[in-house]
This record gives C-alpha cells, structure tokens and sequence, in this order.
C-alpha cells in the first residue's frame, strides 16, 4: 500500500474574493464574478471577463504567487517552506506574459525563491488547461516516491491582451457569461485565478483538518491539437486510470467536478465520456460560471473548492446550467445541494489533448 | 537493460542519432533543413507543414528514435509510452508570432495561437503515434537531469513500458535532446544522471 498523503491548506484568489472560505461563501450564495469589460477586446468588442480587483499594472503573476504564500500559515506550518523537504510547483500557462513576452516565468521563480529562501527551485508546469490537475497528482507522486514531503501546488494565469484575442481569434468567446453544459452554451469566459494546495505526508503540518489524496492521472486524446475528441477517448482513459490509481469504484464517487467550459465541443466530449464511465447519474458542475476558464490555476482554484465542499458540506450549483445541452445527459446541479459523500472527483481536459482526473476523500 | 541507450541530438551544427551525424546545418537554415530531413525520412505526413517550429523538432526527434529504437514502434499497447519533456522558453518562439499578428498584421492569427502553448508538441507526437499516455511539460532556467532521473523512473513505476524524455529550446538556436528511458536505464540513478548529461553534452 502506498503512503497516504493529505490535501489541503487551499486558498482561492478570484474575482470573487481573496481567500477560499470566502470564494465558497460567494459561490453558494450563487454570485459570479463574470463582468461586461467595455471595449476591452479585440477590435475594442465588450467582452465578458471575471477579472481580480486592485492588481498591479505590473507583476501580476508574482503579486498573487506571493499573496497565496504569505498566508500560508493560516492554513500549515510555514515554517516548513523553506525546508529541504518542501518543494514548490507552479501551474501555469502563460506566466507573466503580460509584462515580459520572452521570459513569462523564470523572473518569477527566482524572486520567490530569494523571498522565502527556498531550498528547492520551484518546478513549472505548463500543460494548458490541466497544467493544475497534473501538478497535484505530480505533487502526490513525488511524495509517495519520497522525492520530498511536502508540496505546495500554486496555479496562476491572467487575463492579457495574447489571451483574450487568441481566444477571440478562435470565436470561442461567449458574449454572454459562459453556460457549462447548458443547450445555449456559446463558448469560454475568461477569468484570472491564483490557487494553492498543498499535498504532504505529515497531517500535522496542517492546522485545519486536511483530506486524503487518493490517486490521479492523465491521458491524451491523440486526436487533434485544439478540439477534443469525439469521443472522449482521452478523458475515459485519465479516469479510468485514476479509479485504479485510487482503488476506488465508480459507485463510490458522490460527485464529479467538471472542467465544463461553456463550449460546444467540450461540454459534449465530456458528457460523452462521462456516459461512458458510467458515470452519468453522479452529481456534477462545472465552476467556470462564477469565475471563468483560470488556464493553469483552473485545476487548482477547482480542486480546492472540492476540499472546502467537503468541509462544508455543500455541492454549490453549476452556474449557467438551466437546460440539457449535450447528446448524453449529465445530472448536473441546478442548485446547491448538501453533500454527505466522501468521494470527489476532479476531471480537466485541455488544448494539446490533454486530459487529466484526482480523486480526494473526506478524512 | 537494453544493450544501446537511445538518443537523438540537436544541436546548431545538425541532427545526430546515437552520436552518429545525420544532417549538417552548415550550410543551410534550420528550418529548411527540418523540412528537407522530413522529406528525407518518407513520413507522408503533412499536417508536419503546419507545425510551429518547436512541434516541428518535437516530431522529427522521436521519428528518428523510432527509426532506431524498435521498442517504440514495437510496444503494443498504446497507453504505455510517457512523454516527458522540458525546455526553458515554453512556447515563447510562437508566442512572438503570435504577438506580432495582432500588433503588427493587426489580426490575431488563430492558427498561430494553437501553437502558443509548449504542451502542443506532445500533442502532435501523440496524435502522429495514436499514443494516449502519461505526458508532462516542464520549464526551467536550464538542462536538467535529475528531472528525467526521478520522473521517468515514476511513470515507468506507474506503468509506461517506455518514456521519452525531450529537451526542446528552439528559439535563440536550437538545443534540443530526445532519449529513450526503459527500467534497466532508470533503476540506477547514477546510470540514467550519467547517461542524460552525455547526450546533452555532445
């Protein structure tokens, strides 16, 4: 049996707030932080964004990896982050591109590493859309081979000018707030996000009670670059990998965090695969309703509203949801709901055909 | 432990497979010396010509190991090849690209911004094999071993019979590596750090 490792100490910088108890609060009291920004897109279009108030005009990205580690304490023993046992990864897909196109990361890494005097460099990962979902299940493999103890997994991605119109530039922005799953879904909205978890051996580094990591995984569609598959080939394996991985069965899951974009290709893959897991009757949402598509900090800021539906107790609806909208139908939430389950699973699924699933159970 | 480790170099002066020169950049781009070494290899693959340059290396690095390395073509089961890859720029090569058609051409070019992601390359090489397993993309300051030390060995731990590990910066020149790991090569740390620091250094 592998060792276990524990999850949690999750924080959550979004439109909606600056820590994760307060995002969750938000969410269940069914608040988006989705706005129309006029003139802010391509071709000065309005565009609907969820964007963080009161950021830098510069150093974005570094300002909000240093906010999720300063408060650090508040959730673990700070005093661990500068051990040797203590690694840093970072998910990200385009870093701070806002403010240096040509080197989007490593001035960052470095001044996080001179801040908090760092022991081990900070690995980046840079998967697309399951960048977040990959780096907590690596964080979980490097502790149960004993490459360290603990692992910090931060997510970060922003909203810039190279986003917005390459997204734009594939008509795949909503010109309303996104509808996950919904049958007049029309496309992505874009959010910033910051999140972090932290992944470890020891529970008592964690001053609240943490949840248990119980195994994940990740598969390619080899399909196509920027559509999901047809089938949903890629997402049926991650999972299925996964549920081995974790030694869990399918009817054991009591709910499914989505990666649920708002568009029409993606939502349909993913009930398709969904269907085919058999996984269809299971309560699901998909988040990007209250704070957009985060890129890399998705699978994180995601991940971590699972460990506080665990906690609280609550399945927050799935934002836009009101009608069917996709060939296989789903049971998506059209409202909160109370949760007594034990076992979630996250999935995300990504540009490069990437697709990714964890698995994470209450204490 | 396979008897010859496999490896596929690029570096500014050409192409070279287990040490052995198989194209000379001397007197020709880079870029027209992939396409004339695509050529060469007889692939019938033409979605190669819409390829960013880094997807470009990314491809023709593992259809020289294939060239070389039966166990790649041979291993049946298609969720048991890993894809573990790094560089130090991401995607930054297209990135610029992509910036200039919306600055400069003033219209964002769709078939650009695909390619703005460093993880596409693993895509490509994926869709190009039908391989549907574990695949990661690092980004770090510069080459480093230890990482395909310690993660190769975890994902062939977790199942992969076979994991490419790939280094692929392009941009200010091409520096880019391709290795084959297998349980023999990664079950001795020494081995596999000694290994992955010879081939980069040639």
């Amino acid at each position: 049996m592998s060792l276990p490792v524990y999850i949690g100490a999750e924080s959550i910088i979004s439109s909606l707030g600056r820590n994760a108890a307060v995002n969750f609060k938000r969410i269940c009291q069914g608040l988006s932080g989705i706005t129309l920004h006029k003139q802010l897109g391509w071709k000065e279009s309005d565009v609907y964004l969820s964007r963080i108030p009161e950021l830098p005009e510069r150093g974005k990205f570094l300002h909000l990896l240093n906010a999720v580690l300063d408060d650090l304490h508040q959730g673990w023993d700070a005093d661990m982050l500068s051990s040797p046992d203590t690694q840093v990864i970072i998910s990200s897909t385009k870093g701070g591109i806002s403010d240096d196109l040509k080197n989007p990361f490593h001035p960052a890494v470095t001044a996080l590493v001179a801040r908090y005097s760092l022991v081990n460099r900070p690995l980046i990962l840079s998967n697309a859309c399951i960048s977040g979902v990959i780096a907590i299940n690596l964080a979980a493999r490097m502790i149960r081979n004993e490459l360290c103890r603990h692992v910090i997994v931060l997510g970060c991605d922003l909203i810039s000018d190279f986003i917005l119109y390459g997204f734009q530039s594939l008509y795949a922005v909503s010109d309303l707030p996104c509808k996950p799953f919904d049958q007049d879904r029309r496309g992505v909205t874009l959010g910033d996000g910051c999140g972090r978890v932290i992944l470890s051996r020891d529970k008592s580094t964690f001053s609240s009670k943490p949840m248990v990591y119980l195994g994940g995984s990740d598969a390619n569609d080899a399909n196509h670059i920027s559509g999901p598959s047809r089938t949903g080939e890629g997402l049926v394996r991650a999972v299925e990998k996964a549920l081995i991985a974790s030694n869990v069965n399918p009817d054991q899951i009591g709910f499914i965090n989505a990666h649920g974009t708002g568009t029409l290709y993606n939502d349909e893959m993913e009930a398709i695969a969904f269907h085919r897991l058999g996984l269809d009757s299971i309560p699901l949402n998909s988040l990007k309703g209250y704070w957009g598509h985060t890129l890399g900090a998705a699978g994180v800021i995601e991940t971590a509203t699972c460990l506080q539906s665990l906690r609280n107790g609550i399945l927050p609806a799935s934002l836009g949801y009101e009608n069917p909208g996709t060939t296989k139908p789903l049971h998506i939430l059209k409202d909160n709901r109370p949760f007594d389950g034990e076992i979630i699973l996250k999935t995300a699924s990504g540009f490069g055909g990437g697709n990714a699933a964890l698995l994470i159970q209450k204490e | 432990m396979k008897e010859k480790a496999t490896y596929c170099r690029m570096n500014p002066h050409g192409v070279f497979v287990n040490g052995r020169q198989k194209v000379s950049f001397n007197e020709i781009a880079v870029e027209d010396a992939l396409t004339e070494m695509y050529r060469n290899l007889a692939l019938e693959y033409p979605k190669f010509y819409k390829m960013d340059l880094l997807s470009k290396v990314a491809f023709l690095g593992v259809e020289l190991l294939k060239t070389v390395d039966p166990s790649l073509v041979s291993t049946q089961n298609d969720d048991q090849i890993g894809l573990l890859f790094a560089n130090s720029e991401g995607s930054t090569h297209t990135d610029m690209r992509f910036q200039e058609s919306y600055l400069v051409d003033l219209l964002p070019s769709p078939s650009l911004f695909v390619y703005t992601l460093p993880n596409i390359a693993l895509g490509e090489i994926a869709i190009r094999n039908k391989w549907h397993g574990a695949h990661m993309f690092a980004v770090f300051p510069n080459f480093v071993p230890v990482y395909y030390a310690d993660h190769g060995k975890i994902m062939l731990e977790e199942g992969a019979k076979v994991v490419i590990g790939g280094w692929l910066d392009v941009r200010e020149k091409l520096d880019a590596l391709f290795f084959v790991m297998d349980e023999g090569l990664v079950n001795n740390r020494e081995n596999i750090l000694h290994f992955v620091s010879k081939c980069y250094s040639n």
